[in-house]
């Protein structure tokens, strides 16, 4: 169980964290989605101790990381941005050597290692210099290092940047499975990697939390994606009729392969009270027969959680100048 | 604690032997002192000099000016570089058993070094009539000399992610502990000379090196590791707060 308070980190003069609280309960695989510099990496530096906070708490198991460090790392299994490898080890020398000083000994660290190697498919590379190794399987070296104690929780910066799309669902994989009886917090770039692994996902930018929620309840937030049209009739009444019907929407026309259709995409920022948010499908429907237009397709896009991530985050981080990582 | 600051030390210790820099450092070391050794010993025995190894240690300060800034340069610098130090201090230990861990496994394979240097007193011994005590004093003084280089060129790397930047601020630091009451001389009057030489680890060895191991000496190299170690934490913990 994780749970912080009001964290707040400076470097500098510049706030990285400005207040960011949230739990996670145990067994939960929380995502931790942000732009660059938006204190993902901070967070997670904290919860481990590498880093102190300027204000709030943060604690694991109901330990205070501030007052107990030594204790919380012991519980926790951490992989930072930065794959911290000693290039010039052997895997199985490098696994031996934080699983030793995680104080997991003699015969136990043996079965510790090749449980490691087996879940994160090392068993090829066991004999090999780290320095020789893809970096598909150097992430996989730096998961199995976060692992070899195994940690109730699992904190793990950006686990699959850098790598091909192949390795990233291999990892992906591994994660979720890692996930089914643990406590994981997972940040990424990639949206759909929270959506194929995480049960519930934050949202920070500039140092704020912006969103909590599951993957369903933060693509509810926003109103339902744009309308797409393809008619045949007279381009500007159909552009005019439209935005007369949506007072506020978004109308705008798209291009079409050939002949005399007309393609529109209708979008609201906002839905009114009185409506369903997939209504307006059949108003177009309506006055498509009203006007005698043929409708060619007629089809809404769902908002994604690309688009709430982009609504939530981009004008924040527009103005952000430069993020410390 | 103990066993953790081990863990530390031995890898520490290994990593020296994956390193081509410590092999190259080390055998300049050891086929430089054996020439120098030996033309020394050639020269004296042909004037009927008894056997004796003070030239080397007289020189020892000086080799060491080098050696160790290229053994400590890498102990913070290449953690940070590799981004390992974020490894290390996520560990459930201490972070004063880090640091005593990769300073007893630089001082290791110091200690090995000066270890295979034990041949030039052998062949002495075998050669003519050794006096032993000096040589032990020598050896002794060359281990706390050691040490006290390391533990100031541990705390210059962690101050820089560059190798380089910290193998030269450490020699030019050396360089200057070592000098200094022959600098000062120039613009100090001679009564403050006395003082500044005791702050000089080089002053402690060569009274060591005679053979005389005063208890005075052994508390200031301690006290000299004890202070460098001491700022390297603060450093560490400074981070930590800064980021």
């Amino acid at each position: 169980m994780i749970s912080v308070q009001n964290l707040s980190k400076m470097y500098g003069t510049f706030p990285a964290l400005r207040g960011v609280s949230f739990e996670v309960p145990s067994g939960q695989v929380l995502g931790f989605l942000g732009p660059n510099g938006a204190g993902k990496s901070t967070t997670m530096k904290i919860l481990t101790g590498y880093l102190y906070a300027t204000g709030g708490t943060a604690k694991v198991d109901g330990v205070d990381v501030s007052e107990h460090p030594v204790e919380v790392r012991r519980r926790v299994g951490y992989l930072p941005e930065t794959n911290p490898l000693y290039t010039d080890m052997r895997v199985d020398d490098y696994l031996s050597f934080v699983g030793e000083i995680r104080g997991v000994k003699g015969s136990q660290r043996k079965a510790a290692m090749e449980r490691v190697i087996a879940s994160c498919g090392l068993q090829k590379v066991v004999k090999k210099g780290i320095s020789e190794l893809s970096k598909g399987f150097r992430q996989r070296v730096g998961l199995a290092q976060a692992m070899i104690h195994d940690p109730q929780i699992l904190i793990l910066d950006e686990p699959t940047s850098g790598l091909d799309p192949n390795q990233i669902v291999e990892i992906r994989d591994l994660i979720r499975s890692l996930g089914a009886n643990r406590t994981v917090i997972l940040s990424t770039h990639y949206l759909q990697e929270v959506e194929a692994t995480c049960d519930r996902i934050i949202i920070v930018a500039r140092g704020e939390l912006v969103a909590d929620g599951t993957h369903r309840e933060l693509c509810e937030r926003l109103p339902k994606g744009a309308v797409h049209v393809e008619l045949v009739g007279p381009g500007d009444t159909i552009a005019a009729k439209l935005s007369e019907a949506f007072p506020g929407a978004r109308v705008e026309k798209l291009p079409v392969d050939a002949g005399q259709a007309v393609r529109f995409k209708v979008e609201r920022n906002a839905v009114p009270e009185n409506e369903a948010s997939s209504d307006m499908r059949g108003r177009i429907a309506d006055l498509a027969q009203q006007n005698g237009w043929k409708v060619l397709e007629l089809r809404q896009g769902g908002a994604s959680l690309e688009d709430v991530f982009r609504h939530l985050t981009y004008e924040k981080s527009a103005t952000v100048a430069q993020g410390a990582a | 604690m103990l066993s953790d600051i081990w863990v530390v030390t031995k890898r520490e210790f290994r990593s020296y032997f994956l390193s081509p820099i410590a092999y190259v450092v080390g055998a300049i070391f050891l086929f430089y002192g054996a020439y120098e050794f030996f033309q020394f010993i050639f020269l004296e025995a042909g004037r009927g000099a008894e056997a004796r190894m003070n030239m080397y240690f007289n020189q020892l300060p000086l080799y060491f000016l080098v050696l160790v800034p290229a053994l400590s340069m890498r102990l913070w610098s290449e953690e940070r570089k590799l981004g390992t130090l974020e490894l290390l201090l996520t560990f459930p230990v201490k972070t004063g058993a880090l640091i005593l861990g990769k300073f007893c496994g630089a001082l290791l394979f110091l200690a090995v070094l000066l270890g295979l240097t034990l041949l030039y007193p052998i062949t002495l011994a075998a050669l003519g009539n050794l006096d032993w005590g000096p040589v032990v004093g020598g050896y002794v003084g060359a281990l706390l000399l050691g040490a006290s280089y390391l533990a100031l060129g541990m705390f210059i790397s962690s101050l820089s992610r560059d190798q380089i930047i910290a193998l030269i601020v450490t020699v030019v630091a050396l360089m200057l502990m070592v000098r200094l009451p022959a600098l000062a001389a120039y613009f100090m009057p001679k009564s403050w000379i006395e003082p500044l030489m005791v702050l000089s680890p080089v002053t402690h060895f060569t009274s060591i090196a005679r053979g005389v191991i005063d208890f005075a000496d052994i508390v200031f190299y301690a006290a000299f590791v004890a202070l460098f170690l001491f700022l390297n934490s603060i450093v560490l913990e400074y981070r930590k707060w800064v980021g």
